[in-house]
């Protein structure tokens, strides 16, 4: 699945990275350490999460992921933004807590494991 | 759903609080950041958490959340453990990453804390 | 946990508590005028070893796998289970204390006993010592529930022997700083205390968590400090002191996700740059006044009366 066709199911509001939406997600990853993520996320993951500080884009670049969703409103801050439009990171917002974003993802075919 | 039923769906270990295997969830949530979860989740829900350490219980203890339970196969320390059988708060432990978890309760029916409508007392 | 007044109390608790209490009614029995080719079907249906035999409601005896095998063993005739049995059965009333059973058990080594009434002898139960555990723990369980609610008791009391036109009470909880290990325990006892004043539940969850935030935040960033809680009719007061370092920009560190928190807290799930909006979010009404190099001071209120602007906010 694309993250373009998510956007669109899923409403979400893209923050930076608007040319790379058409990029394939391997499955997704929720977690609010960045220490998990380096450790356990796999190369093309969708990550969901609550940080908002320019290291989740290092570290999304790092392992390779397909993007990152903040969640519950939380809007990224402006280095954030700038960083991920640098390393063409796709940032996107949903206003829904985590645990129903995943439901709704897991539905479309998003895979956990 | 019970805590019984959340266990089976997300083969997990009952850690504390064998004895309130019967007791009803009415939510769910996934957070890292325990401010997250005192702002935003709501009494009677279960909580997802790769973090074990005991101020996880206090937030539960605070909060009025109904369950805990670790994902990523992570398994809580002796204080943890401590804290959560005087507070009387049940403990699981699942082997799936919190994403899995999330996606097979949602699944199974169980609402997240935005969805729950009826707020409760 | 168990504490030592937890042990005197379960040994107080089996002289206290009856056989009668604890023990199973739902029994399976059997007349003794039932063949005994029946008994392995009783015995495998009702998944049990062994079952009382009696006749009317008089317990007569009491067979057991055991006696089925030595049957089929033996190649007998078929012929009613009263001639198979055990006549000699070991019962218990239903009127003795639980210390009573225990002695049983580890005289005897049985696995279950027969409970018989007093007077009549009529069959009533079935006591293992499953049941004695169970029993016990729920009657500790019990206490334990009772024990609060004899503090809600002693408090509502308190309160009508104070003659006063407007009771204000005063809380005090001391904070040490960079202790994670005990964080919230000061929140955990207001908790506690106004759940025991019998405050609204929604009220009270709005003072702990804006306490434990508060709490939080004296740990993560200075050396310590004090919160002081004044409960009054219609409010709750809750003030936080610390004696620095002291916050340069308040401005900054009220905006949602601003964190100065080192990477440590942020790895335990604190220091995301919540807390204060989260405080804010709870209290009725909040001010935060500080000076670099002295020291900073919340003020959190909780109105009582406005009990709607609960979580849903």
């Amino acid at each position: 699945m694309k993250i373009a066709e998510i956007v669109q199911e899923l409403n979400l509001a893209v923050w930076a990275a608007k040319a790379s939406l058409d990029r394939g997600v391997t499955g997704g990853y929720a977690s609010d350490l960045l220490s998990d993520v380096l450790a356990n996320s796999k190369e093309g993951n969708l990550w969901i999460t609550l940080q908002i500080h320019q290291n989740i884009v290092g570290v999304a670049s790092m392992k390779g992921l397909a993007g990152i969703i903040l969640v519950n409103g939380r809007e990224p801050e402006r280095e954030t933004v700038e960083k991920a439009e640098t390393e063409n990171i796709p940032l996107m917002v949903s206003e829904m807590p985590a645990f129903e974003l995943v439901g709704r993802l897991y539905n479309l075919g998003v895979g956990g494991t | 759903m019970t805590i019984a039923e959340i266990a089976k769906i997300l083969e997990a270990e009952v850690i504390v609080g064998s004895d309130l295997l019967n007791e009803e969830i009415k939510m769910g949530c996934g957070s890292d950041l325990m401010s997250d979860v005192l702002s935003f989740v709501k009494s009677e829900a279960i909580l997802l958490t790769g973090l074990t350490n005991p101020q996880v219980v206090r937030t539960a203890e605070m909060a009025d959340l109904a369950a805990i339970c670790f994902v990523r196969g992570k398994k809580p320390g002796d204080e943890t453990i401590r804290l959560a059988e005087s507070k009387n708060i049940p403990l699981l432990t699942t082997p799936l990453p919190m994403f899995e978890s999330c996606g097979r309760l949602w699944r199974e029916g169980l609402a997240g804390c935005s969805e729950h409508k009826k707020s409760n007392t | 946990m168990v504490s030592d007044n937890r042990i005197s109390k379960v040994q107080e608790l089996i002289y206290e508590i009856g056989v009668g209490e604890v023990m199973q009614t739902d029994l399976v029995t059997v007349d003794p005028r039932t063949p005994m080719s029946q008994l392995r079907a009783i015995l495998r249906e009702k998944r049990i070893s062994g079952t009382p035999v009696v006749d009317g409601d008089k317990l007569v005896g009491i067979i057991s796998i055991e006696d089925f095998i030595r049957w089929l063993a033996d190649r007998e005739e078929d012929c009613p289970i009263a001639e198979k049995m055990s006549k000699d059965v070991c019962t218990i009333y239903a009127d003795e204390p639980l210390t009573q059973a225990v002695n049983v058990f580890q005289r005897f080594g049985y696995g279950r006993l027969a409970v018989v009434d007093r007077q009549d002898k009529r069959l009533l139960g079935i006591i293992t010592k499953g049941d004695i555990v169970r029993g016990l723990l729920n009657k500790l369980e019990i206490h334990h529930v009772a024990e609060e609610e004899v503090y809600r008791h002693r408090v509502k009391h308190f309160f009508e022997d104070i003659l006063a036109d407007k009771v204000v009470l005063l809380f005090q909880y001391n904070v040490v700083g960079q202790n994670f290990t005990r964080a919230g325990e000061g929140a955990s006892r207001l908790k506690a205390t106004l759940q025991r004043l019998g405050l609204h539940p929604q009220i009270v969850r709005r003072v702990s968590i804006a306490t434990y935030e508060a709490e939080m935040n004296l740990i993560i960033y200075t050396d310590g400090g004090s919160i002081r809680v004044r409960v009054e009719p219609n409010e709750i007061f809750v003030v936080v002191k610390d004696l620095g370092p002291g916050i340069p920009d308040i401005e900054k560190v009220m905006q949602p996700g601003y964190s100065t928190a080192p990477e440590w807290v942020r790895e335990l799930g604190f220091g995301a740059g919540m807390g204060l909006c989260n405080i804010k979010k709870c209290a009725t009404k909040m001010e935060l006044k500080s000076t670099v190099g002295k020291g900073t001071q919340l003020n959190i209120r909780i109105s009582v009366d406005n009990e709607a602007k609960s979580e849903d906010s």
